[in-house]
C-alpha cells in the first residue's frame, strides 16, 4: 500500500528544533492536509516527506519502505509548490513532460501521455504557450500536470493556492478535489487556510510550534476540538472562548461567569471539575439569539451587525473581548434589531481545562 | 448640428475655439505634470546628473572634432579653419596596407576573443555555482577576480617575465621536455595565443559575477522541483541553469559583438614589438601611432570614425538579430 508512515519525525537546524517528533499514520488513498499557522512546521515536515529536507530524527517510510536515506527522485512522490515552479523557458508541453523526459521515458510515451494530462486539466489547447503566457491558475493546472503525469505513489502539495485570488482558489480547491477523486493517489496538503483544509481534506493535521495538536476527520475536528488552539483556529468564525467556573447546580454542573450561569452537560468529567477555572468554547453556530423581550440566558453588548444575505454575523462583546455569533437572517430580521442575549444547548458547549487548554474528557459531540 | 430655427447651443466657431482652448489646457497640463515630476522626483535627476554632465563633456562634445576626418586638418588653423577633403582620408585609409592589416588583426583577435574568451567567464560561473564548500567557493573566486584588479603594466610585465626565454617559467617548464627555449613575444604566430590567453586570465573571472549574479537569481523552487522529478545536478545545470540566464548570456553578447573592435590595446602596445605588428598591430594601435605618434590626426580621426561606425552596426545587428529570435534585447 503507498501510505506515508511517520515516526518521531525531528528536525533541526543546528540547536533550534523546529519539528519535534512527529507520528503519523496516511492511508493509501487519503488526502491528508497539514494545518497551522505560519512557522509551525507543515511545510518542513511537506518538504521531508520529499526529500528536499534532512530528517533528524525518527523514520519516514513510504509505501512500506524506509526512506530516510533515498533520494527524492527514488521515493515517487511529485511535488506542487506555492509559486509553481514552472520552468519559463519551457513551454507547457514540455514542462509537463520535464520529468518523464529526465526519466528518459520513450517520447511517444510522453506525447501521448502529456496529451492526456493535457486533456484532464483542460490544458489542451494551451500545450504550445510558455508559462509566462497563462493566467495564475492555468499555471497552477500546469504545476499539477507536471505532478500527475508522472503517476507518482504520492502527491505533495505546498500551499499551491496561495498565490491565487479568491474566486479562483475555490475554482481549483474543486478540482484538486474531482483530481484525487478520479486518481485515488495518496495526497498530503500543506495550508495555512482552514477552508481548504475543511473542504478537502480525508483527515486534517492540525499543526502548531512544530507538533501535531490533533488529527481527525474535518468535522471531527470542528466538533470536539481537542484543545483552545485546534478550537480557535478550525471554524470561521473560530469558536468564541470564556473564563468561567463550574459550580455544581441541581440539574448538574454549571458553568458561571459574570454572574451568568449556563448549563453544562451532565458528564462526569464536568461533574468532577466542580470548583475549577474552565475556559468555555462556544461555536458562532451553535447559539440561538434572543429577542429584547425574551431575554437569553447570556447578555450580550451587540457592536455591530454584519448582513451576509441568508446569515449575519453579529458582533458583540464578552467579559471585555469580542463575541461573535453566526445566525440565519431568514424570518429572524426582527430579533436582529434588538438582540438581548443568547442561549445555547448544554451539550454545544466544550469545556476546557484553564490550566492546560485541553478539552475535559468524556465530551463528544456527533456529526 | 441640428435644423432647428430655434436651436440655442453652440456655434461652430464656439466648438472651434472650445477645442483649442481644450487643447491648449491639455498642453499645460501636461507640461505641468513633467514640472510636477520633476519638483518631486529631483533627488533622483541630482543624482543622474554627474552621468549626464560626464557623457556631454567626454562623449557628445568630442564629436564635434570627428569633422576632422573629413578635413585637411592643421593644428594652426584649428578644426572649423582645416579645410574639407570630403571621404579622401578614407580612400586613403583602404589604400593603407597598415591598416588593411590591423583591421584584419583586429577582427581574428576579436573572433578569438568571442570564441574562447566569451564562454569561459559562463562556464567559470557554473562550476562555482557548482561547489558546495563554501571557504573553497570564495578564496577559488577571490583568487580569479584578483588579475582584474592588477595595471595592465604589471600585468603585462608578468607574462613578458613568465615567457622569457632566459628565466620565464613556461620556457623552464618546456625545457623540462628537452625542448630549446622559445622567443615567444618576437614570434607573430605566438602574439595572437598569448594575448587571448592573457585577457581570459584577466578578465573572466570579474566577468563571471554578472553570471553568478544572474544564477542567484533563478528561484531555488526550480531545482527543489527538478530534484523531486529526478534530476541530476549535471542535467539541473544544463536545462534550468544555462537557459535561465540565456537572457543575460544574450546582453553579454551583444555589448561584446558591439566591442568586438575595441581591442583592449593598452595590453597590445605594451606586449607588441615591430617583430610582431604582422599578427598584433590592431585598428586601435594603428590609430595611436599615426594620429598621436605620427601627427596625422585627421587620418587617425577616419580610422577611429570607421572603427565606431562599425562596432554601432554590429550592435544594432546584434540587437534585432537576438529581439527576433529569443525575445531579449538591450532597447
Amino acid at each position: 500500500m503507498s501510505g506515508v508512515s511517520l515516526n518521531g519525525i525531528t528536525k533541526a537546524y543546528g540547536q533550534l528544533e523546529v519539528v519535534h517528533g512527529i507520528d503519523l499514520e496516511v492511508q493509501e488513498k487519503e488526502f491528508v492536509v497539514l494545518v497551522g499557522p505560519s512557522g509551525c512546521g507543515k511545510s518542513t515536515t511537506l518538504r521531508m516527506i520529499a526529500g528536499l529536507e534532512e530528517i533528524t530524527d525518527g523514520d519516514l517510510s513510504i509505501d512500506g519502505r524506509y526512506v530516510n536515506q533515498v533520494a527524492p527522485k527514488d521515493r515517487d512522490v511529485a511535488m506542487v509548490f506555492q509559486n509553481y515552479a514552472l520552468y519559463p523557458h519551457l513551454n507547457v508541453a514540455d514542462n509537463i513532460a520535464f520529468g518523464l523526459r529526465i526519466r528518459r521515458t520513450p517520447k511517444a510515451e510522453i506525447e501521448s501521455q502529456v496529451k492526456e494530462v493535457g486533456g484532464i486539466l483542460g490544458l489542451t489547447e494551451y500545450l504550445e504557450r510558455r508559462p509566462a503566457d497563462l493566467s495564475g491558475g492555468q499555471r497552477q493546472r500546469v504545476a499539477m500536470g507536471r505532478a500527475i503525469v508522472r503517476q507518482p505513489k504520492v502527491f505533495l502539495f505546498d500551499e499551491p493556492l496561495s498565490n491565487l485570488d479568491a474566486k479562483l482558489r475555490t475554482q481549483m480547491r474543486a478540482e484538486i478535489k474531482r483530481l484525487h477523486k478520479r486518481l485515488g493517489v495518496t495526497s498530503i496538503y500543506v495550508t495555512h487556510d482552514q477552508v481548504e483544509a475543511m473542504t478537502l481534506a480525508d483527515r486534517i493535521v492540525v499543526m502548531h510550534d512544530g507538533r501535531i495538536e490533533q488529527v481527525g476527520t474535518p468535522m471531527d475536528l470542528f466538533l470536539n476540538p481537542a484543545n483552545t488552539f485546534v478550537a480557535g483556529f478550525l471554524g470561521s468564525p473560530p469558536m468564541n472562548m470564556v473564563d468561567a467556573k463550574i459550580v455544581a447546580g441541581e440539574t448538574g454542573p454549571i458553568a458561571e461567569f459574570d454572574g451568568n450561569r449556563l448549563q453544562l452537560a451532565k458528564l462526569p468529567s464536568l461533574e468532577n471539575a466542580v470548583g475549577t477555572e474552565v475556559i468555555l468554547g462556544i461555536r458562532p453556530e451553535f447559539v440561538t439569539v434572543a429577542a429584547k423581550d425574551e431575554g437569553g440566558n447570556v447578555p450580550v453588548d451587540v457592536d455591530l451587525i454584519e448582513t451576509l444575505g441568508s446569515e449575519a454575523l453579529i458582533h458583540a462583546s464578552l467579559q471585555g473581548a469580542p463575541f461573535v455569533i453566526r445566525t440565519e437572517t431568514v424570518g429572524q430580521m426582527d430579533i436582529l434589531d434588538g438582540i438581548s442575549g443568547f442561549n445555547i444547548e448544554p451539550h454545544l458547549i466544550r469545556v476546557f481545562d484553564k490550566a492546560t487548554g485541553q478539552a475535559l474528557p468524556g465530551q463528544v459531540l456527533e456529526q | 448640428m441640428t435644423n432647428d430655427p430655434n436651436f440655442s447651443g453652440p456655434t461652430t466657431e464656439q466648438l472651434v475655439f472650445d477645442a483649442t482652448e481644450s487643447q491648449r489646457r491639455r498642453k499645460r497640463t501636461r507640461i505641468q505634470k513633467v514640472g510636477d515630476h520633476l519638483k518631486r522626483e529631483w533627488q533622483l535627476y541630482a543624482l543622474l546628473l554627474p552621468t549626464i554632465i560626464w557623457l556631454m563633456v567626454f562623449l557628445y562634445k568630442p564629436m564635434y572634432g570627428l569633422q576632422i576626418a573629413f578635413k585637411d586638418y592643421s593644428v594652426f588653423r584649428g578644426i572649423a579653419g582645416s579645410p574639407w577633403v570630403g571621404l579622401e582620408h578614407f580612400h586613403t585609409l583602404f589604400e593603407n596596407d597598415q591598416f588593411l592589416r590591423a583591421l584584419r588583426n583586429t577582427i581574428i583577435m576579436s573572433a578569438y576573443g568571442l570564441l574562447f574568451g566569451f564562454p569561459v567567464p559562463i562556464l567559470l560561473a557554473l562550476m562555482f555555482n557548482e561547489v558546495l564548500n563554501q571557504t573553497f567557493k570564495k578564496s577559488a573566486q577571490t583568487i580569479v577576480y584578483l588579475p582584474h584588479f592588477i595595471s595592465s603594466v604589471i600585468i603585462a610585465g608578468i607574462v613578458m617575465t613568465a615567457f622569457s626565454p632566459s628565466a620565464g617559467i613556461v620556457n623552464t617548464i618546456i625545457g623540462w621536455f628537452g625542448i630549446e627555449p622559445i622567443y615567444f613575444l618576437t614570434k607573430p604566430e605566438w602574439f595572437r595565443p598569448i594575448f587571448i590567453g592573457t585577457g581570459i586570465w584577466q578578465e573572466a573571472g570579474f566577468q563571471s559575477i554578472v553570471y553568478l549574479a544572474a544564477i542567484a537569481g533563478v528561484s531555488p523552487t526550480l531545482y527543489e522541483s527538478a530534484v523531486v522529478d529526478g534530476a541530476s545536478r549535471w542535467q539541473m545545470m544544463w536545462k534550468i541553469t544555462v537557459p535561465s540566464i540565456l537572457p543575460t548570456i544574450i546582453i553579454m553578447l551583444i555589448i561584446r559583438i558591439g566591442n568586438i573592435l575595441e581591442i583592449s590595446f593598452e595590453m597590445i602596445i605594451l606586449l607588441y614589438q615591430p617583430a610582431t605588428y604582422e599578427t598584433a598591430d590592431v585598428v586601435n594601435t594603428f590609430i595611436y601611432r599615426q594620429g598621436l605618434q605620427g601627427g596625422q590626426y585627421d587620418f587617425a580621426a577616419a580610422a577611429g570614425l570607421f572603427n565606431a561606425v562599425v562596432a554601432f552596426i554590429l550592435v544594432m545587428t546584434a540587437n534585432t538579430i537576438s529581439k527576433r529570435y529569443s525575445r531579449t534585447s538591450l532597447w
